[in-house]
């Protein structure tokens, strides 16, 4: 599979969920490190979930980097000011802290809430 | 040994830098016909990774075939083992290590067996059907490059929902091969990981294989599934935030955790007053599980240690129609917590509420006084049940696995051999046999081994 070029098979299997013949058999070829491209014509579309699901997060995100751009929130705070329930910014932001768009700051007096700030 | 009816692993090649053998062809797309194997291991979690280890360590050509991205099975992702509180990783991690480099083992990862058929006595021909994971697992060094430059993110099941992971990503920190994959239903073919990827390694022209292979014998490890608390709509698992499952809190719990403490899935918050609900769908009969899942007392006393030592300010209240500390070491171990401060509760659940702060309101039927309560807690866990594993059930075709009563594996002699199932030549090893602890789950599959090994000297030499 390290092949530059990739031919097409005659026998090829649609691929898992997309309902696509990869490698391609007569005239298809894919370079080595643009198969994803190749892939991307052959389907004609990328599937609408797929992109809903990336506006969704690149919306969420863009939200909450804003908010945290005055200062460090506690996901409470963060919900508040963005009118989002608190478990959806609680999963959002933990994942923005694992990509490292956010880090985690300190706990409150009480013990109970940390708060989050932009890592830059 | 057994060279007389088995091919040897001259058509495979170690993955460079892994040590994990996989046959030449299946990186060609081409499905590979006529490889025998002595034995084929449906299953690569602990029970199914031990029984291939005995096979191979004895000179015997095995196959291992895992549905998912890793070794390792559920083990590998918990926090601590009970009674011992060893960390589970360090135990798992070096077994899977051993399974992966052995020379006699071939794993097929994010691989599933369709079919299974007798061909002559000593003889079964099995349709093994493998998915693209869109990377060359060889050529992966795991920089995580593709993980950074993925612009999509979805719920990460190997955090239980918990969290967020990419479209292109490694599974886990100590997954086995360590090589990243590419979530195809959620990618957007954005090329971004292809183009950062220094060795080239991700494929979008990869497509699914399906392999035709012999082997003498198979071990049927195919594990178990924990019950979905969902089917439950009184505990509100789902609707509130705040009750959570005990993988969820095991992840929580562990090194590889996904937030930096112990926090409420629902707000963040650190919370200081944790319930426990044991025989959460088992031991009901009116969910259809009437059978005790034998894990879940002790994984939440385990749990609840590890709470005290993570929360030292925490309440933790566990709520058990009976306590079952049956184990070698269990009742020393339900006694040390009585003796950290876990307060047990004998308590039937009958509905929990949630707050508008988040806080539960768990009612219940104090079984020592025979009277109704109510208690506040701001995190609940459901200690769910064990279920059968159904998907092993009709891939044996015409000669049906025959299943007892509960739907796990069928054990003809259950006392004299409990790994012989009503198939001559096939085995069961684990909790596919049954609901069982981790050192349980090992004695089983070094008695399936055993029987295999016994079978192929009787059948094959």
């Amino acid at each position: 599979m390290k092949d530059k070029n990739i031919q097409d098979n005659a026998n090829s299997v649609p691929l898992q969920g997309l309902g696509v013949n990869s490698p391609s058999g007569v005239g298809g070829q894919a370079e080595k490190g643009k198969t994803a491209k190749y892939l991307r014509e052959q389907l004609g579309e990328i599937p609408e979930q797929a992109k809903d699901n990336l506006k969704e997060f690149n919306r969420v995100k863009k939200t909450l980097l804003e908010a945290l751009k005055e200062g460090e929130l506690t996901v409470t705070q963060i919900a508040d000011k963005v009118n989002m329930p608190a478990h959806e910014v609680m999963f959002y932001l933990m994942s923005l802290v694992k990509y490292g768009f956010v880090k985690t700051g300190a706990i409150d007096d009480m013990d109970e809430y940390f708060t989050y700030k932009l890592s830059n | 040994m057994k060279e007389k009816n088995i091919q040897d692993n001259a058509n495979s090649v170690p993955l460079q830098g892994l040590g994990v053998n996989f046959p030449l062809g299946v990186r060609g797309g081409s499905p590979i016909k006529n490889i025998t194997y002595d034995a084929l291991v449906i299953g690569a979690g602990i029970a199914g990774g031990e029984a291939a280890l005995n096979l191979a360590n004895t000179g015997y050509k095995v196959l291992v075939v895992e549905k998912d991205l890793s070794v390792g099975g559920k083990m590998i992702m918990l926090s601590k083992v009970f009674p011992t509180l060893d960390c589970s990783a360090c135990i798992t991690t070096p077994k899977v290590s051993e399974i992966s480099r052995h020379p006699n083992i071939t794993i097929f990862t994010e691989s599933e067996v369709n079919n299974i058929h007798r061909v002559s006595e000593v003889e079964f021909v099995a349709t093994v059907r493998r998915r693209p994971r869109y990377v060359h697992v060889e050529d992966c060094t795991s920089c995580q490059l593709c993980e950074k430059a993925c612009p999509v993110s979805v719920t990460d099941e190997y955090q239980y929902g918990l969290i967020g992971r990419k479209a292109a990503f490694i599974p886990f920190s100590i997954c086995s091969p360590k090589a990243a994959a590419i979530d195809i239903e959620n990618c957007t073919l954005c090329g971004a990981c292809e183009k950062v990827c220094p060795t080239n390694c991700i494929d979008f022209t990869m497509q699914p294989e399906e392999m035709t292979l012999h082997v003498h014998t198979v071990i049927v490890a195919t594990g178990f599934n924990m019950f979905d608390p969902k089917k439950m709509p009184r505990y509100g698992f789902g609707e509130y935030k705040n009750v959570i499952t005990a993988l969820q809190m095991e992840r929580e719990l562990a090194p590889t955790r996904p937030f930096n403490t112990i926090l409420r899935p629902g707000d963040g918050k650190m919370p200081d007053k944790i319930a426990y609900v044991l025989c959460v769908g088992s031991r009901d009969a009116s969910v259809g599980n009437p059978i005790c899942s034998q894990i879940c007392c002790m994984y939440s006393i385990k749990q609840a240690q590890l709470l005290m030592g993570a929360l030292p300010m925490a309440d933790v209240t566990i709520y058990y129609i009976n306590i079952r500390s049956f184990g070698k070491g269990f009742e020393e171990f339900y006694q040390q917590a009585k003796g950290m401060g876990v307060n047990f509760v004998k308590g039937k659940i009958g509905r929990i509420k949630a707050k508008e702060n988040g806080n539960l309101i768990l009612r219940y039927e104090d079984i020592n006084e025979g009277r109704l309560r109510e208690s506040e807690h701001d995190m609940v866990v459901l200690a769910n049940g064990v279920l059968p594993n159904d998907e092993v059930n009709n891939i044996f075709g015409k000669e049906k696995l025959k299943l007892d009563q509960f739907n796990f594996v069928g054990q003809t002699d259950m006392l004299a051999s409990p790994a012989r199932t009503s198939m001559e030549g096939v085995f069961v090893a684990g909790t596919a046999t049954g609901p069982m602890d981790i050192p349980d789950s090992i004695l089983s599959a070094g008695a399936a081994s055993a029987e295999a090994i016994s079978y192929l000297i009787q059948k094959t030499v």
